[in-house]
Protein backbone atom coordinates (compact mmCIF):
# COMPACT_ATOMS: atom_id res chain seq x y z
CA UNK A 1 0.00 0.00 0.00
CA UNK A 2 1.23 3.95 -0.86
CA UNK A 3 1.66 5.77 1.62
CA UNK A 4 -0.70 9.19 1.69
CA UNK A 5 2.42 11.29 3.74
CA UNK A 6 5.69 10.21 3.48
CA UNK A 7 8.15 11.79 5.72
CA UNK A 8 12.12 10.64 5.52
CA UNK A 9 15.03 12.58 7.08
CA UNK A 10 12.97 15.49 7.12
CA UNK A 11 14.69 18.92 8.83
CA UNK A 12 13.03 22.54 9.16
CA UNK A 13 13.95 25.69 11.03
CA UNK A 14 11.67 28.97 11.34
CA UNK A 15 13.76 31.59 9.23
CA UNK A 16 15.04 33.45 12.46
CA UNK A 17 15.48 30.95 14.62
CA UNK A 18 18.78 29.27 12.77
CA UNK A 19 19.99 32.67 12.83
CA UNK A 20 20.06 33.49 16.36
CA UNK A 21 20.58 30.03 17.57
CA UNK A 22 23.02 28.84 15.27
CA UNK A 23 23.64 26.19 13.01
CA UNK A 24 22.56 22.59 14.88
CA UNK A 25 19.38 24.45 15.90
CA UNK A 26 16.52 22.99 13.59
CA UNK A 27 12.97 22.96 14.83
CA UNK A 28 12.42 19.68 13.23
CA UNK A 29 15.30 17.18 13.03
CA UNK A 30 15.21 13.85 11.41
CA UNK A 31 12.22 13.33 11.00
CA UNK A 32 10.50 9.81 9.03
CA UNK A 33 7.40 9.15 9.49
CA UNK A 34 4.34 7.57 7.28
CA UNK A 35 0.84 7.67 7.20
CA UNK A 36 -1.50 5.56 5.67
CA UNK A 37 -4.55 6.17 3.77
CA UNK A 38 -7.61 6.10 6.32
CA UNK A 39 -5.54 5.99 9.50
CA UNK A 40 -6.04 7.92 12.08
CA UNK A 41 -2.54 9.59 13.74
CA UNK A 42 -1.97 10.87 17.38
CA UNK A 43 0.98 13.70 17.60
CA UNK A 44 1.71 14.21 21.55
CA UNK A 45 4.63 15.71 23.08
CA UNK A 46 5.49 18.79 25.46
CA UNK A 47 4.98 22.54 24.20
CA UNK A 48 7.69 23.66 22.24
CA UNK A 49 8.46 20.03 20.82
CA UNK A 50 7.59 20.75 17.11
CA UNK A 51 3.61 19.24 16.71
CA UNK A 52 2.68 22.21 15.04
CA UNK A 53 5.48 22.80 12.95
CA UNK A 54 5.56 19.02 11.87
CA UNK A 55 1.81 19.34 10.75
CA UNK A 56 2.52 22.63 9.16
CA UNK A 57 5.41 20.96 7.35
CA UNK A 58 3.06 17.82 6.14
CA UNK A 59 0.49 19.87 4.73
CA UNK A 60 2.61 22.36 2.82
CA UNK A 61 2.12 25.45 4.94
CA UNK A 62 5.69 25.44 5.44
CA UNK A 63 8.74 24.42 3.51
CA UNK A 64 11.22 22.31 5.22
CA UNK A 65 14.95 22.88 4.15
CA UNK A 66 16.27 19.36 4.20
CA UNK A 67 14.65 15.56 3.52
CA UNK A 68 11.86 14.41 1.79
CA UNK A 69 7.63 15.14 2.17
CA UNK A 70 5.66 12.96 -0.18
CA UNK A 71 2.28 13.30 -0.72
CA UNK A 72 0.41 10.34 -2.30
CA UNK A 73 3.79 9.56 -3.83
CA UNK A 74 4.59 13.19 -4.98
CA UNK A 75 6.94 15.15 -3.71
CA UNK A 76 5.38 18.23 -2.36
CA UNK A 77 7.74 20.69 -3.97
CA UNK A 78 5.84 19.16 -7.33
CA UNK A 79 2.65 20.74 -5.99
CA UNK A 80 2.46 24.05 -8.02
CA UNK A 81 -0.04 26.23 -9.92
CA UNK A 82 -3.13 24.67 -9.61
CA UNK A 83 -1.06 21.86 -7.96
CA UNK A 84 -0.48 24.08 -4.82
CA UNK A 85 -4.58 24.38 -4.67
CA UNK A 86 -5.41 20.60 -5.04
CA UNK A 87 -2.50 20.34 -2.49
CA UNK A 88 -4.43 22.62 -0.18
CA UNK A 89 -7.78 21.15 -0.49
CA UNK A 90 -6.60 17.79 0.19
CA UNK A 91 -4.64 18.80 3.46
CA UNK A 92 -7.13 20.88 6.21
CA UNK A 93 -6.39 22.38 9.17
CA UNK A 94 -8.76 22.67 11.83
CA UNK A 95 -6.97 24.66 14.89
CA UNK A 96 -6.72 24.99 18.82
CA UNK A 97 -8.80 28.48 18.82
CA UNK A 98 -12.29 28.67 16.74
CA UNK A 99 -12.87 32.15 18.15
CA UNK A 100 -9.04 33.20 16.58
CA UNK A 101 -9.75 30.88 13.24
CA UNK A 102 -12.85 32.44 12.88
CA UNK A 103 -12.83 35.79 11.14
CA UNK A 104 -14.97 37.88 13.61
CA UNK A 105 -16.28 40.30 11.01
CA UNK A 106 -17.88 37.30 8.71
CA UNK A 107 -21.01 35.26 8.89
CA UNK A 108 -21.12 31.52 9.06
CA UNK A 109 -22.18 31.32 6.17
CA UNK A 110 -19.66 33.21 4.74
CA UNK A 111 -17.08 32.30 6.44
CA UNK A 112 -18.14 28.14 5.08
CA UNK A 113 -17.82 29.45 1.83
CA UNK A 114 -14.72 30.69 1.73
CA UNK A 115 -12.81 27.46 1.21
CA UNK A 116 -15.08 27.11 -1.98
CA UNK A 117 -14.88 30.04 -2.93
CA UNK A 118 -10.66 30.17 -2.82
CA UNK A 119 -9.94 26.68 -3.93
CA UNK A 120 -12.68 26.07 -6.28
CA UNK A 121 -13.21 29.18 -7.48
CA UNK A 122 -17.13 29.26 -7.09
CA UNK A 123 -19.86 30.14 -4.62
CA UNK A 124 -21.00 27.22 -3.10
CA UNK A 125 -25.12 26.63 -3.11
CA UNK A 126 -27.15 27.41 -0.25
CA UNK A 127 -28.10 23.29 -0.32
CA UNK A 128 -24.41 22.70 -0.30
CA UNK A 129 -23.57 25.26 2.80
CA UNK A 130 -26.67 23.61 4.36
CA UNK A 131 -25.58 19.94 4.39
CA UNK A 132 -21.89 21.02 5.35
CA UNK A 133 -23.36 22.70 8.69
CA UNK A 134 -25.88 20.32 9.70
CA UNK A 135 -23.22 17.50 9.07
CA UNK A 136 -21.24 18.56 12.01
CA UNK A 137 -24.59 18.69 13.71
CA UNK A 138 -25.99 22.39 14.00
CA UNK A 139 -28.81 24.18 12.62
CA UNK A 140 -29.14 26.18 9.64
CA UNK A 141 -29.81 28.93 11.88
CA UNK A 142 -26.55 29.40 12.86
CA UNK A 143 -25.26 30.62 9.19
CA UNK A 144 -26.62 33.75 9.60
CA UNK A 145 -25.09 34.26 12.76
CA UNK A 146 -21.55 35.75 13.54
CA UNK A 147 -18.80 34.10 15.51
CA UNK A 148 -19.10 35.96 18.66
CA UNK A 149 -23.03 34.71 19.08
CA UNK A 150 -21.69 31.05 19.39
CA UNK A 151 -20.06 28.82 21.94
CA UNK A 152 -17.06 27.60 22.03
CA UNK A 153 -17.95 24.22 20.94
CA UNK A 154 -20.53 25.48 18.20
CA UNK A 155 -17.45 27.31 16.66
CA UNK A 156 -15.48 24.16 16.61
CA UNK A 157 -17.87 22.60 14.95
CA UNK A 158 -18.14 25.06 12.21
CA UNK A 159 -14.28 24.95 11.93
CA UNK A 160 -14.32 21.70 11.38
CA UNK A 161 -17.28 21.72 8.90
CA UNK A 162 -15.30 24.73 7.09
CA UNK A 163 -12.72 22.64 6.94
CA UNK A 164 -14.50 19.34 5.45
CA UNK A 165 -16.64 21.73 2.90
CA UNK A 166 -13.37 21.08 0.46
CA UNK A 167 -13.26 16.96 1.02
CA UNK A 168 -10.36 17.18 1.65
CA UNK A 169 -8.15 13.52 1.76
CA UNK A 170 -6.92 14.20 5.21
CA UNK A 171 -7.87 16.27 8.25
CA UNK A 172 -4.89 18.02 10.67
CA UNK A 173 -6.48 18.54 13.83
CA UNK A 174 -4.02 20.89 15.83
CA UNK A 175 -5.62 20.43 19.74
CA UNK A 176 -9.31 20.36 18.41
CA UNK A 177 -10.48 20.33 21.77
CA UNK A 178 -7.83 21.93 24.62
CA UNK A 179 -9.60 25.21 24.58
CA UNK A 180 -13.05 23.30 25.62
CA UNK A 181 -14.36 21.68 28.52
CA UNK A 182 -14.93 18.28 29.19
CA UNK A 183 -18.53 17.95 28.23
CA UNK A 184 -18.26 19.77 24.78
CA UNK A 185 -14.86 18.25 24.43
CA UNK A 186 -17.00 14.90 24.18
CA UNK A 187 -19.10 16.14 21.42
CA UNK A 188 -16.72 16.97 19.03
CA UNK A 189 -14.25 14.31 19.97
CA UNK A 190 -17.29 11.97 19.10
CA UNK A 191 -17.82 14.06 15.69
CA UNK A 192 -14.38 14.14 14.64
CA UNK A 193 -14.83 9.95 14.48
CA UNK A 194 -18.40 9.45 13.54
CA UNK A 195 -16.97 11.82 10.40
CA UNK A 196 -13.64 9.62 10.19
CA UNK A 197 -15.61 6.87 9.60
CA UNK A 198 -18.33 8.01 7.35
CA UNK A 199 -16.50 10.02 5.01
CA UNK A 200 -13.38 7.65 4.93
CA UNK A 201 -10.76 10.60 6.05
CA UNK A 202 -7.54 10.71 6.97
CA UNK A 203 -7.56 11.74 10.21
CA UNK A 204 -3.78 13.39 12.32
CA UNK A 205 -4.43 14.58 15.53
CA UNK A 206 -2.31 16.73 17.98
CA UNK A 207 -3.32 16.34 21.48
CA UNK A 208 -1.38 16.91 24.93
CA UNK A 209 -4.26 14.37 26.32
CA UNK A 210 -2.89 10.52 25.83
CA UNK A 211 -6.40 9.25 27.01
CA UNK A 212 -8.12 11.05 23.90
CA UNK A 213 -5.25 9.91 21.68
CA UNK A 214 -5.88 6.05 22.94
CA UNK A 215 -9.10 6.56 21.99
CA UNK A 216 -9.24 7.70 18.84
CA UNK A 217 -5.59 7.25 17.07
CA UNK A 218 -4.42 3.84 16.27
CA UNK A 219 -1.03 5.16 15.52
CA UNK A 220 0.83 7.45 17.99
CA UNK A 221 4.00 9.73 17.26
CA UNK A 222 5.54 10.98 20.14
CA UNK A 223 7.79 13.98 19.73
CA UNK A 224 10.37 15.67 21.62
CA UNK A 225 12.84 18.74 21.12
CA UNK A 226 11.90 18.88 17.44
CA UNK A 227 12.58 14.56 17.13
CA UNK A 228 10.48 11.82 17.12
CA UNK A 229 11.23 10.16 20.87
CA UNK A 230 9.07 7.10 19.76
CA UNK A 231 6.20 5.72 17.36
CA UNK A 232 4.07 2.44 16.66
CA UNK A 233 0.70 1.15 17.65
CA UNK A 234 -0.72 3.27 20.10
CA UNK A 235 -1.88 0.55 22.42
CA UNK A 236 1.99 -1.00 21.81
CA UNK A 237 3.87 2.24 22.37
CA UNK A 238 1.41 3.08 25.31
CA UNK A 239 1.05 0.22 27.00
CA UNK A 240 4.95 -0.55 26.87
CA UNK A 241 6.94 2.35 25.91
CA UNK A 242 10.47 2.25 24.57
CA UNK A 243 10.91 6.26 25.17
CA UNK A 244 11.57 6.78 28.91
CA UNK A 245 10.12 9.98 27.80
CA UNK A 246 7.24 8.44 26.59
CA UNK A 247 6.96 6.87 30.30
CA UNK A 248 7.05 10.02 32.05
CA UNK A 249 4.10 11.47 29.85
CA UNK A 250 2.11 8.35 30.77
CA UNK A 251 3.08 8.28 34.24
CA UNK A 252 2.03 12.19 34.23
CA UNK A 253 -1.08 11.64 32.35
CA UNK A 254 -2.21 8.58 34.75
CA UNK A 255 -1.72 10.73 37.66
CA UNK A 256 -4.26 13.23 37.04
CA UNK A 257 -6.74 11.33 35.09
CA UNK A 258 -9.57 9.26 35.87
CA UNK A 259 -9.42 5.38 35.27
CA UNK A 260 -12.43 3.88 32.34
CA UNK A 261 -13.01 0.67 31.52
CA UNK B 1 -12.18 28.01 57.90
CA UNK B 2 -14.16 29.13 54.89
CA UNK B 3 -18.30 28.86 55.34
CA UNK B 4 -20.76 29.68 52.51
CA UNK B 5 -24.31 30.18 53.64
CA UNK B 6 -27.31 30.82 51.86
CA UNK B 7 -25.33 33.16 49.30
CA UNK B 8 -27.03 34.79 46.62
CA UNK B 9 -25.55 36.24 44.20
CA UNK B 10 -28.66 38.54 41.77
CA UNK B 11 -27.10 40.45 38.72
CA UNK B 12 -29.70 42.08 36.36
CA UNK B 13 -32.33 40.10 37.97
CA UNK B 14 -30.89 37.21 37.29
CA UNK B 15 -29.72 34.52 40.07
CA UNK B 16 -26.54 33.22 39.03
CA UNK B 17 -25.49 32.13 42.14
CA UNK B 18 -27.20 30.50 44.70
CA UNK B 19 -25.31 28.54 47.50
CA UNK B 20 -27.09 26.83 50.39
CA UNK B 21 -24.10 25.27 52.21
CA UNK B 22 -20.09 24.82 51.31
CA UNK B 23 -17.28 24.39 53.42
CA UNK B 24 -13.92 24.28 53.62
CA UNK B 25 -11.75 22.85 56.28
CA UNK B 26 -8.44 24.56 57.26
CA UNK B 27 -5.63 22.76 55.46
CA UNK B 28 -8.00 20.90 53.06
CA UNK B 29 -8.10 21.36 49.40
CA UNK B 30 -11.47 21.35 47.75
CA UNK B 31 -11.86 21.27 43.96
CA UNK B 32 -14.94 22.93 42.45
CA UNK B 33 -16.10 21.30 39.31
CA UNK B 34 -18.68 22.21 36.57
CA UNK B 35 -19.04 23.04 33.22
CA UNK B 36 -18.20 26.66 31.72
CA UNK B 37 -20.44 28.94 32.80
CA UNK B 38 -21.78 26.59 35.51
CA UNK B 39 -20.89 29.38 38.12
CA UNK B 40 -17.06 28.47 39.39
CA UNK B 41 -15.61 31.80 38.61
CA UNK B 42 -18.43 33.84 39.89
CA UNK B 43 -18.45 31.80 43.22
CA UNK B 44 -14.74 32.75 43.16
CA UNK B 45 -15.31 36.14 42.73
CA UNK B 46 -17.99 36.16 44.86
CA UNK B 47 -15.23 34.76 48.07
CA UNK B 48 -13.00 37.09 46.82
CA UNK B 49 -15.18 40.16 47.01
CA UNK B 50 -14.12 40.59 43.18
CA UNK B 51 -18.03 40.47 41.77
CA UNK B 52 -19.21 43.47 39.57
CA UNK B 53 -20.28 46.22 41.14
CA UNK B 54 -24.03 45.90 39.93
CA UNK B 55 -24.29 42.52 42.04
CA UNK B 56 -26.66 42.07 45.01
CA UNK B 57 -24.92 39.71 46.97
CA UNK B 58 -26.92 38.22 50.49
CA UNK B 59 -25.96 35.70 53.03
CA UNK B 60 -22.56 34.54 54.53
CA UNK B 61 -19.35 34.26 53.32
CA UNK B 62 -17.45 33.25 56.86
CA UNK B 63 -13.83 33.53 56.52
CA UNK B 64 -11.79 32.44 59.86
CA UNK B 65 -14.46 33.64 62.10
CA UNK B 66 -15.35 36.93 60.01
CA UNK B 67 -18.16 37.51 57.49
CA UNK B 68 -16.58 38.79 54.26
CA UNK B 69 -19.76 40.06 53.14
CA UNK B 70 -19.99 42.78 55.88
CA UNK B 71 -16.41 44.11 54.81
CA UNK B 72 -16.04 47.47 53.13
CA UNK B 73 -13.99 47.50 50.44
CA UNK B 74 -10.84 48.98 51.75
CA UNK B 75 -11.47 45.74 54.74
CA UNK B 76 -11.50 43.36 52.21
CA UNK B 77 -8.94 44.43 49.99
CA UNK B 78 -6.59 43.72 52.74
CA UNK B 79 -8.16 40.30 53.31
CA UNK B 80 -7.70 39.56 49.54
CA UNK B 81 -3.85 38.95 48.55
CA UNK B 82 -2.87 38.97 52.17
CA UNK B 83 -5.25 36.19 53.57
CA UNK B 84 -6.91 34.93 50.81
CA UNK B 85 -4.60 34.48 47.45
CA UNK B 86 -5.68 34.04 43.86
CA UNK B 87 -4.65 32.98 40.52
CA UNK B 88 -6.91 33.35 37.75
CA UNK B 89 -7.68 31.09 34.56
CA UNK B 90 -5.53 32.87 32.33
CA UNK B 91 -2.04 33.75 32.90
CA UNK B 92 -1.05 36.01 29.76
CA UNK B 93 -4.32 38.22 30.68
CA UNK B 94 -3.37 38.83 34.66
CA UNK B 95 -0.14 39.36 34.54
CA UNK B 96 1.05 42.95 33.39
CA UNK B 97 2.70 42.65 29.92
CA UNK B 98 4.47 45.33 30.29
CA UNK B 99 5.87 44.76 33.73
CA UNK B 100 8.79 42.81 34.86
CA UNK B 101 8.52 39.60 36.49
CA UNK B 102 10.03 40.68 39.25
CA UNK B 103 8.75 43.70 39.97
CA UNK B 104 5.45 41.88 39.78
CA UNK B 105 6.07 39.67 42.53
CA UNK B 106 7.11 42.73 44.48
CA UNK B 107 4.43 44.96 44.21
CA UNK B 108 2.35 41.67 45.87
CA UNK B 109 5.13 41.73 48.86
CA UNK B 110 4.84 45.10 49.47
CA UNK B 111 1.04 45.85 49.00
CA UNK B 112 1.21 43.34 52.26
CA UNK B 113 4.23 43.71 54.41
CA UNK B 114 6.86 46.57 55.33
CA UNK B 115 9.63 45.14 53.50
CA UNK B 116 12.16 47.43 51.30
CA UNK B 117 14.37 47.05 49.15
CA UNK B 118 17.33 44.34 49.02
CA UNK B 119 14.84 42.51 51.71
CA UNK B 120 11.92 42.65 48.90
CA UNK B 121 14.02 41.64 46.22
CA UNK B 122 15.46 38.68 48.23
CA UNK B 123 11.96 37.41 48.59
CA UNK B 124 11.21 37.72 45.37
CA UNK B 125 13.85 35.37 44.49
CA UNK B 126 12.39 33.39 47.75
CA UNK B 127 9.42 33.09 46.17
CA UNK B 128 10.60 32.31 42.57
CA UNK B 129 12.63 29.34 44.01
CA UNK B 130 9.40 27.91 45.90
CA UNK B 131 7.54 28.00 42.67
CA UNK B 132 10.75 26.25 41.09
CA UNK B 133 11.46 28.51 38.54
CA UNK B 134 15.18 28.23 37.39
CA UNK B 135 17.49 30.98 38.02
CA UNK B 136 14.87 33.60 39.47
CA UNK B 137 17.99 35.84 39.63
CA UNK B 138 17.95 36.64 36.11
CA UNK B 139 14.68 35.50 35.19
CA UNK B 140 12.61 38.56 37.55
CA UNK B 141 14.34 40.78 34.70
CA UNK B 142 12.13 39.79 32.22
CA UNK B 143 8.82 39.82 30.85
CA UNK B 144 5.79 37.64 30.82
CA UNK B 145 6.18 37.15 26.91
CA UNK B 146 9.56 35.97 27.68
CA UNK B 147 8.18 32.72 29.94
CA UNK B 148 6.47 30.12 28.79
CA UNK B 149 2.88 29.28 29.84
CA UNK B 150 3.93 27.09 32.55
CA UNK B 151 6.95 29.89 33.89
CA UNK B 152 3.90 32.59 33.41
CA UNK B 153 1.56 30.03 35.68
CA UNK B 154 4.51 29.63 38.43
CA UNK B 155 5.04 33.53 38.96
CA UNK B 156 1.23 33.81 39.06
CA UNK B 157 1.66 31.50 41.99
CA UNK B 158 4.74 33.08 43.46
CA UNK B 159 2.65 36.30 43.53
CA UNK B 160 -0.08 34.71 45.18
CA UNK B 161 1.41 32.86 47.96
CA UNK B 162 3.80 36.30 48.16
CA UNK B 163 1.88 37.47 51.88
CA UNK B 164 1.71 33.69 53.35
CA UNK B 165 -2.05 33.52 52.44
CA UNK B 166 -4.10 30.90 54.81
CA UNK B 167 -6.36 30.46 51.26
CA UNK B 168 -5.18 30.27 48.57
CA UNK B 169 -8.12 30.19 45.09
CA UNK B 170 -7.11 28.58 42.08
CA UNK B 171 -9.21 29.09 38.97
CA UNK B 172 -8.51 27.06 36.06
CA UNK B 173 -4.97 27.29 36.76
CA UNK B 174 -3.84 24.27 34.33
CA UNK B 175 -5.90 24.07 31.19
CA UNK B 176 -4.02 26.15 29.07
CA UNK B 177 -0.88 23.78 30.03
CA UNK B 178 0.35 20.43 28.69
CA UNK B 179 -0.28 17.46 30.53
CA UNK B 180 3.75 17.35 31.76
CA UNK B 181 3.91 21.03 32.61
CA UNK B 182 0.04 20.87 33.96
CA UNK B 183 1.23 17.97 36.33
CA UNK B 184 4.28 19.95 37.73
CA UNK B 185 1.93 23.05 38.31
CA UNK B 186 -0.76 20.95 40.05
CA UNK B 187 2.41 19.16 42.22
CA UNK B 188 3.41 22.38 43.41
CA UNK B 189 -0.13 23.73 44.56
CA UNK B 190 -0.10 20.33 46.63
CA UNK B 191 3.20 20.84 48.41
CA UNK B 192 2.84 24.91 48.69
CA UNK B 193 -0.51 23.85 50.45
CA UNK B 194 1.49 20.71 52.60
CA UNK B 195 3.97 22.78 53.48
CA UNK B 196 2.37 25.82 54.27
CA UNK B 197 -1.25 24.44 55.90
CA UNK B 198 -2.71 26.66 53.03
CA UNK B 199 -6.22 25.47 51.96
CA UNK B 200 -6.93 25.33 49.06
CA UNK B 201 -9.95 26.18 46.67
CA UNK B 202 -8.95 24.94 43.34
CA UNK B 203 -11.54 25.21 40.02
CA UNK B 204 -11.84 22.74 37.01
CA UNK B 205 -13.85 21.04 34.72
CA UNK B 206 -12.16 18.31 34.89
CA UNK B 207 -12.88 15.65 37.54
CA UNK B 208 -9.08 13.34 36.81
CA UNK B 209 -7.46 16.59 37.59
CA UNK B 210 -9.61 17.43 40.95
CA UNK B 211 -8.94 13.74 42.01
CA UNK B 212 -5.45 14.49 41.55
CA UNK B 213 -4.81 17.71 43.81
CA UNK B 214 -7.93 17.48 46.12
CA UNK B 215 -9.58 15.70 48.97
CA UNK B 216 -13.02 16.48 48.77
CA UNK B 217 -15.08 17.96 45.74
CA UNK B 218 -18.14 20.58 45.04
CA UNK B 219 -19.92 19.89 42.08
CA UNK B 220 -21.80 23.31 40.63
CA UNK B 221 -24.49 23.49 38.27
CA UNK B 222 -26.65 26.42 37.14
CA UNK B 223 -25.10 28.46 40.43
CA UNK B 224 -26.16 25.68 42.96
CA UNK B 225 -23.84 23.11 44.81
CA UNK B 226 -25.55 20.25 43.91
CA UNK B 227 -23.26 17.49 45.23
CA UNK B 228 -20.15 17.93 47.37
CA UNK B 229 -18.02 15.17 49.40
CA UNK B 230 -14.70 13.11 49.68
CA UNK B 231 -13.45 13.20 46.03
CA UNK B 232 -13.03 9.29 46.34
CA UNK B 233 -16.33 8.98 47.40
CA UNK B 234 -18.05 10.96 44.80
CA UNK B 235 -16.58 9.77 41.55
CA UNK B 236 -17.05 5.98 42.76
CA UNK B 237 -20.26 6.54 43.86
CA UNK B 238 -21.61 9.94 41.93
CA UNK B 239 -25.65 10.65 43.31
CA UNK B 240 -26.21 13.69 41.38
CA UNK B 241 -27.19 12.99 37.70
CA UNK B 242 -25.42 15.73 36.85
CA UNK B 243 -22.08 14.43 38.79
CA UNK B 244 -22.62 10.65 37.63
CA UNK B 245 -22.86 12.92 33.04
CA UNK B 246 -19.86 14.83 34.13
CA UNK B 247 -17.69 12.08 34.96
CA UNK B 248 -19.30 10.25 31.76
CA UNK B 249 -17.94 12.82 29.57
CA UNK B 250 -14.54 12.58 30.87
CA UNK B 251 -12.17 10.71 28.64
CA UNK B 252 -9.97 9.42 31.07
CA UNK B 253 -7.31 6.78 30.37
CA UNK B 254 -7.92 3.10 30.10
CA UNK B 255 -7.94 1.14 33.20
CA UNK B 256 -5.27 -1.60 34.01
CA UNK B 257 -3.48 -0.07 30.94
CA UNK B 258 -5.57 -1.87 28.19
CA UNK B 259 -5.35 0.54 25.71
CA UNK B 260 -6.46 -1.75 23.03
CA UNK B 261 -10.37 -2.14 24.41
CA UNK B 262 -10.00 1.58 24.26
CA UNK B 263 -9.40 2.36 20.71
CA UNK B 264 -12.41 3.79 18.74
CA UNK B 265 -15.09 4.12 21.88
CA UNK B 266 -17.25 6.45 21.81
CA UNK B 267 -17.25 9.63 24.97
CA UNK B 268 -20.52 9.87 26.53
CA UNK B 269 -22.24 13.21 26.37
CA UNK B 270 -24.36 15.14 28.23
CA UNK B 271 -27.81 16.32 26.59
CA UNK B 272 -27.91 19.68 25.10
CA UNK B 273 -25.49 22.51 26.84
CA UNK B 274 -26.02 24.93 29.68
CA UNK B 275 -28.25 27.69 29.55
CA UNK B 276 -27.42 31.16 29.66
CA UNK B 277 -28.21 33.39 32.83
CA UNK B 278 -31.70 33.27 33.47
CA UNK B 279 -32.53 30.43 31.11
CA UNK B 280 -32.30 27.89 33.27
CA UNK B 281 -35.58 25.47 34.80
CA UNK B 282 -36.68 26.44 37.95
CA UNK B 283 -36.62 23.51 40.27
CA UNK B 284 -33.36 21.08 39.97
CA UNK B 285 -31.37 23.37 37.55
CA UNK B 286 -30.12 20.47 35.52
CA UNK B 287 -33.51 19.02 35.22
CA UNK B 288 -33.74 19.97 31.15
CA UNK B 289 -30.44 17.81 29.92
CA UNK B 290 -30.95 15.18 32.68
CA UNK B 291 -32.11 11.98 31.59
CA UNK B 292 -33.76 10.39 34.77
CA UNK B 293 -35.79 13.72 36.21
CA UNK B 294 -39.25 12.96 37.60
CA UNK B 295 -42.07 15.19 38.10
CA UNK B 296 -40.93 16.04 41.68
CA UNK B 297 -37.70 17.33 40.03
CA UNK B 298 -39.58 20.81 39.07
CA UNK B 299 -39.22 21.94 42.42
CA UNK B 300 -36.19 22.36 44.46
CA UNK B 301 -34.49 19.34 46.04
CA UNK B 302 -34.12 19.18 49.61
CA UNK B 303 -30.20 18.40 50.51
CA UNK B 304 -29.58 14.57 51.68
CA UNK B 305 -26.09 14.18 53.65
CA UNK B 306 -25.02 10.64 53.95
CA UNK B 307 -21.68 9.52 55.45
CA UNK B 308 -18.40 11.57 55.33
CA UNK B 309 -20.31 14.19 54.22
CA UNK B 310 -21.01 13.15 51.09
CA UNK B 311 -24.35 15.80 50.48
CA UNK B 312 -26.12 16.39 47.74
CA UNK B 313 -29.73 17.43 45.83
CA UNK B 314 -31.27 15.49 43.83
CA UNK B 315 -34.49 13.77 43.58
CA UNK B 316 -33.93 10.48 41.94
CA UNK B 317 -30.10 9.80 43.13
CA UNK B 318 -27.70 7.08 42.15
CA UNK B 319 -24.77 6.39 40.05
CA UNK B 320 -25.85 4.57 36.71
CA UNK B 321 -22.42 2.43 37.11
CA UNK B 322 -20.12 4.35 36.03
CA UNK B 323 -16.71 3.14 35.88
N1 LIG C 1 6.67 31.34 13.59
C1 LIG C 1 7.71 30.90 14.32
N2 LIG C 1 8.93 31.48 14.22
C2 LIG C 1 9.98 31.02 14.92
N3 LIG C 1 9.91 29.99 15.80
C3 LIG C 1 8.72 29.37 15.96
C4 LIG C 1 7.56 29.78 15.23
N4 LIG C 1 6.52 28.98 15.61
C5 LIG C 1 7.02 28.11 16.51
N5 LIG C 1 8.34 28.32 16.73
C6 LIG C 1 9.23 27.56 17.62
O1 LIG C 1 9.34 26.23 17.10
C7 LIG C 1 9.36 25.27 18.16
C8 LIG C 1 8.24 24.24 17.94
O2 LIG C 1 7.00 24.92 18.03
P1 LIG C 1 5.60 24.25 17.77
O3 LIG C 1 4.59 25.34 17.72
O4 LIG C 1 5.70 23.34 16.62
O5 LIG C 1 5.44 23.40 19.10
P2 LIG C 1 4.24 22.48 19.60
O6 LIG C 1 4.80 21.13 19.86
O7 LIG C 1 3.09 22.58 18.67
O8 LIG C 1 3.91 23.15 21.02
P3 LIG C 1 2.47 23.42 21.77
O9 LIG C 1 2.13 22.16 22.46
O10 LIG C 1 2.83 24.52 22.75
O11 LIG C 1 1.50 23.86 20.73
C9 LIG C 1 9.24 26.07 19.46
O12 LIG C 1 10.52 26.27 20.00
C10 LIG C 1 8.63 27.39 19.02
O13 LIG C 1 8.99 28.43 19.90
N1 LIG D 1 -20.00 40.16 34.96
C1 LIG D 1 -21.04 39.37 34.73
N2 LIG D 1 -22.29 39.88 34.64
C2 LIG D 1 -23.34 39.06 34.40
N3 LIG D 1 -23.26 37.74 34.26
C3 LIG D 1 -22.06 37.16 34.35
C4 LIG D 1 -20.87 37.93 34.58
N4 LIG D 1 -19.81 37.09 34.60
C5 LIG D 1 -20.32 35.85 34.40
N5 LIG D 1 -21.65 35.88 34.25
C6 LIG D 1 -22.53 34.73 34.00
O1 LIG D 1 -22.61 33.95 35.17
C7 LIG D 1 -22.67 32.56 34.84
C8 LIG D 1 -21.56 31.81 35.56
O2 LIG D 1 -20.34 32.27 35.01
P1 LIG D 1 -18.93 31.81 35.53
O3 LIG D 1 -18.91 31.84 37.01
O4 LIG D 1 -17.91 32.62 34.81
O5 LIG D 1 -18.89 30.30 35.04
P2 LIG D 1 -17.65 29.27 35.00
O6 LIG D 1 -16.49 29.90 35.70
O7 LIG D 1 -18.18 28.08 35.70
O8 LIG D 1 -17.41 29.02 33.56
C9 LIG D 1 -22.54 32.47 33.31
O9 LIG D 1 -23.80 32.27 32.75
C10 LIG D 1 -21.97 33.82 32.94
O10 LIG D 1 -22.35 34.18 31.62
S1 LIG E 1 -33.16 16.28 40.77
FE1 LIG E 1 -34.17 15.29 39.06
S2 LIG E 1 -33.57 16.50 37.28
FE2 LIG E 1 -32.15 16.98 38.91
S3 LIG E 1 -30.46 15.58 38.60
FE3 LIG E 1 -31.81 14.63 40.07
S4 LIG E 1 -33.12 13.35 38.81
FE4 LIG E 1 -32.15 14.79 37.41
MG1 LIG F 1 1.11 23.59 18.88
MG1 LIG G 1 -14.53 30.33 34.71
Amino acid sequence: MTSLVEVTNMYFHYPRARIIAGEAAWTLEDISLSIQPKSTVGIVGESGSGKSTLVRVMCGLLRHQQGNVKFNGKDLSEFEGDGANDLRRENQIVFQNPRRSLDPRMTIRRSLSEPIRALHNRQPGDDEIIATIERVGLGREVLSRFPHQLSGGQLQRVGIARSLSVQPTILYADEPVSALDVSVQAQVLNLLMDLRDQLGLTLVMVSHDLGVVSRMCEEIVVMRHGRIAEAGRTDSVLARPDSNYTASLLKAARAASLERA
Amino acid sequence: MLQLRDVRVVIDGHEIIRIDELDLAPGSRLGLVGESGSGKTMTAKAIAGLLPDESKVSGSVIFEGQDLLTLNDREMSKVRGKRIGFVFQDPARSLNPMMRIGKQVSEAIRIHSDLKGDAVTAKVIDLLHQVQLPEPETLLRRYPHQLSGGQQQRVMIAAAIAADPDLLIADEPTTALDVTVQEEILRLLISLSEERKMSLMFVSHDLGVIRFVCDRVAVIYGGNIVESGRIEDVVAHPMHRYTAALLAANPGMPKDDNFSAFIGKRLQTITGSVPAVGKFPSGCRFRNRCLSATDACSTMPSPITTGNDHRYLCWNPGDRGQS
